[in-house]
């Protein structure tokens, strides 16, 4: 196949919607919580993660369709991001403890913790090999186009949970009150809106956001307790590229991200998916050194 | 702990260290040379972290490339050259990407260190694969005994070079851009220059254990080479010991490097959890570390006997 039939195969075209729709829901909810707490939630990932194990669990055991399951799985994953919230973020975003300087550097560290905890209990209880299952893998065809149920499934469902979060953002009261606390929290403070609220509604949506995009990978690929991570970082990448709170520049940052990857997989070997992604993420970070902070209104 | 408690502790541990090929048996031997790399790696990466704040989260990468360098260059060049050319290619990169990154702070500066050194393993990985070498076996390494003195001689180096850095102009300088960067800046301290020739000075000494620590085995991943975790466990280690000095680190050395020799082979995941615990306690409860802890305890001793004067 010649270099302008890869670009040109709407096979690939395809799969890169596909991919970039993922990322762009696990950005979302990343975007949300890192909004909120202002403090990079490395263990992002590992929800996805633990979302994929809860539908090969409910599909193995209990025969679940994993489309059935996906709006219990977001659920619960919502239910432990309020739950979290209440119990432990709460307290450390009122007295400000995230932000304080004595934590700055050591914040990620936190996280990574966190997320080594997270990988490797998981690895203790599910074991550490790789899991996966058929679903929904029959083929369509589209014009010359060949997809299969789950990934036209996954497309879908992803593409639709962005829309509705990004009408929620864009049109209702509580939306804007979640984008005002996110871009100033004080100044959203003053002017009345329930910060507390917002701030458990964010946690809501981020951790069940995650475990739906866990629901919809493991309907597609293989997965292991370590395979978490490279979503934190691609949710970071399209965070750097489309700015903290800002959901349509987000969603075209995550499709160029998949892009990128499908197209680059294609034109080069799939050994490189991980230079490539790591590749991104680190040029995004040294073109944007200070993240994606605009600080000076910061108080 | 009393200043003399401790140099008698150094001095004891030191001669132990020193003397411990002639007497003790080939698994103890190889426990203190894990013991010797772990201060090395340590001790190296407090010369940007703990100095600067600048805290990275990537330090394997340095032992990686020495370790291919000397991995690559098997037998084809002798040691006495390959050792210090692998702490010079490190250096070298360190020197390369420095400008860049460093401009990067924060939480983003851990997470792109630690980006960086995936990428680079991932990169090698690749070409490796493409070259159709997954693995290498290596013939004829040296003696386990020859090993360990150069690795004793690095973890030397390290302490030495942590403790002039930390004593110097230079090192205050650092300190004080740990501390504010924007004053240190007004006050004319040269940031830039300093910050990169610490990150430059941290990355010699892990090429140059990754170059030893590869004859240590006679067999060679990539993925090993680069494995994240020796930067966790490296952080970790420095994180428990706490403090602003080699102290700190080097008792955090002391209490995790036992625990990574008996538990990292044979049971990865559970060393895995204790050590993201202990990540999560120090930073969250004990930010101090142990040296914070048994300074805050010293401080309650040394003023205790002089509080009932008041009140009599």
């Amino acid at each position: 196949m010649g270099f302008l039939d890869i670009l040109l195969s709407g096979q690939l075209l395809f799969a890169a919607l596909v991919t970039g729709a993922l990322y762009a829901l696990v950005a979302l909810g990343l975007n949300l919580v890192y909004g909120t707490m202002r403090v990079l939630n490395v263990a992002h990932g590992d929800l996805v993660m633990l979302g994929a194990y809860a539908a090969f669990y409910a599909f193995s055991m209990a025969g679940w369709s994993p489309l059935l399951a996906a709006p219990l799985i977001a659920a619960i994953g919502g239910l432990a991001g309020y739950a979290l919230y209440t119990s432990v973020f709460r307290r450390l975003l009122d007295v400000g403890a995230l932000n304080a300087t004595r934590l700055e550097g050591n914040s990620l560290l936190l996280f990574f913790g966190i997320s080594i905890l997270v990988q490797n209990v998981a690895a203790a209880v599910f074991t550490p090999n790789n899991q996966g299952y058929q679903y929904l893998s029959e083929i369509h065809q589209l014009g010359t186009v060949s997809m299969t149920g789950n990934r036209i499934a996954a497309l879908l469902i992803a593409g639709a949970a962005c829309a509705a979060i990004a009408v929620f953002l864009g049109r209702s009261v509580s939306g804007l009150a979640l984008r005002a606390v996110i871009e100033r929290r004080e100044a959203a403070y003053v002017v009345g809106v329930n910060v507390d609220r917002v701030q458990a509604m964010s946690f809501v949506l981020g951790f069940g956001t995650a475990a739906l995009g866990g629901v919809l990978i493991s309907m597609l690929e293989q997965f292991s307790p370590f395979s978490g991570f490279p979503f934190t970082i691609a949710g970071f990448i399209v965070i750097i590229l489309g700015g903290l709170g800002n959901i349509g520049a987000g969603l075209a940052a995550a499709l160029l991200l998949g892009a990128i990857e499908t197209y680059g997989v294609a034109l080069t070997s799939a050994n490189l998916r991980s230079v490539l992604l790591y590749g991104v993420f680190v040029g995004s970070l040294l073109v944007f050194p200070r993240g994606i902070f605009r600080r000076p209104g910061r108080t | 702990m009393h200043r003399y408690a401790w140099l008698l502790a150094v001095a004891a541990a030191v001669a132990v260290l020193a003397a411990l090929p002639f007497f003790a048996n080939a698994y103890i031997v190889g426990v203190g040379l894990t013991i010797l790399m772990w201060i090395a790696l340590t001790q190296s990466w407090c010369v940007l972290s703990q100095m600067t704040g600048y805290v990275s989260l990537g330090h394997v990468v340095f032992y990686g490339i020495g370790a291919y360098l000397a991995v690559v260059t098997w037998q084809q060049a002798p040691l006495a050259l390959v050792v210090p050319a692998a702490g010079a290619l490190a250096a070298a990169f360190a020197a390369i990407v420095g400008l860049p990154v460093l401009r990067v702070r924060g939480p983003y500066f851990v997470i792109l260190t630690f980006g960086l050194a995936e990428l680079v393993k991932y990169s090698i990985m690749a070409y490796e694969s493409a070259s159709g070498t997954a693995s290498r076996i290596l013939f004829g390494t040296p003696e386990l005994t020859s090993v360990y003195f150069m690795m004793f001689g690095l973890a030397a180096a390290a302490i030495v070079l942590l403790e002039v850095v930390s004593r110097s102009r230079f090192g205050h300088g650092l300190r004080s851009l740990r501390e504010n960067e924007e004053a240190a800046e007004t006050l004319g301290v040269p940031i830039v220059r300093y910050k990169l020739l610490a990150f430059v000075l941290s990355a010699a000494i892990p090429g140059m254990v990754g170059a030893v620590m590869a004859m240590r085995s006679t067999y060679f991943v990539v993925v090993q080479a680069f494995d994240p975790m020796v930067s966790i466990t490296v952080i970790a280690m420095a994180i428990l010991g706490g403090g602003d000095s080699s102290r700190g680190p080097l008792l955090g050395v002391l209490f995790l490097s036992i625990l990574s020799e008996l538990l990292w082979a044979q049971a990865p995941t559970l060393y895995m959890i204790v050590l993201g615990a202990i990540l999560v306690v120090f930073v969250l409860l004990i930010p101090g570390g142990l040296v914070g802890l048994l300074e805050k305890r010293e401080k309650r001793r040394r003023t205790r006997p002089d509080a009932p004067a008041v009140f009599e």
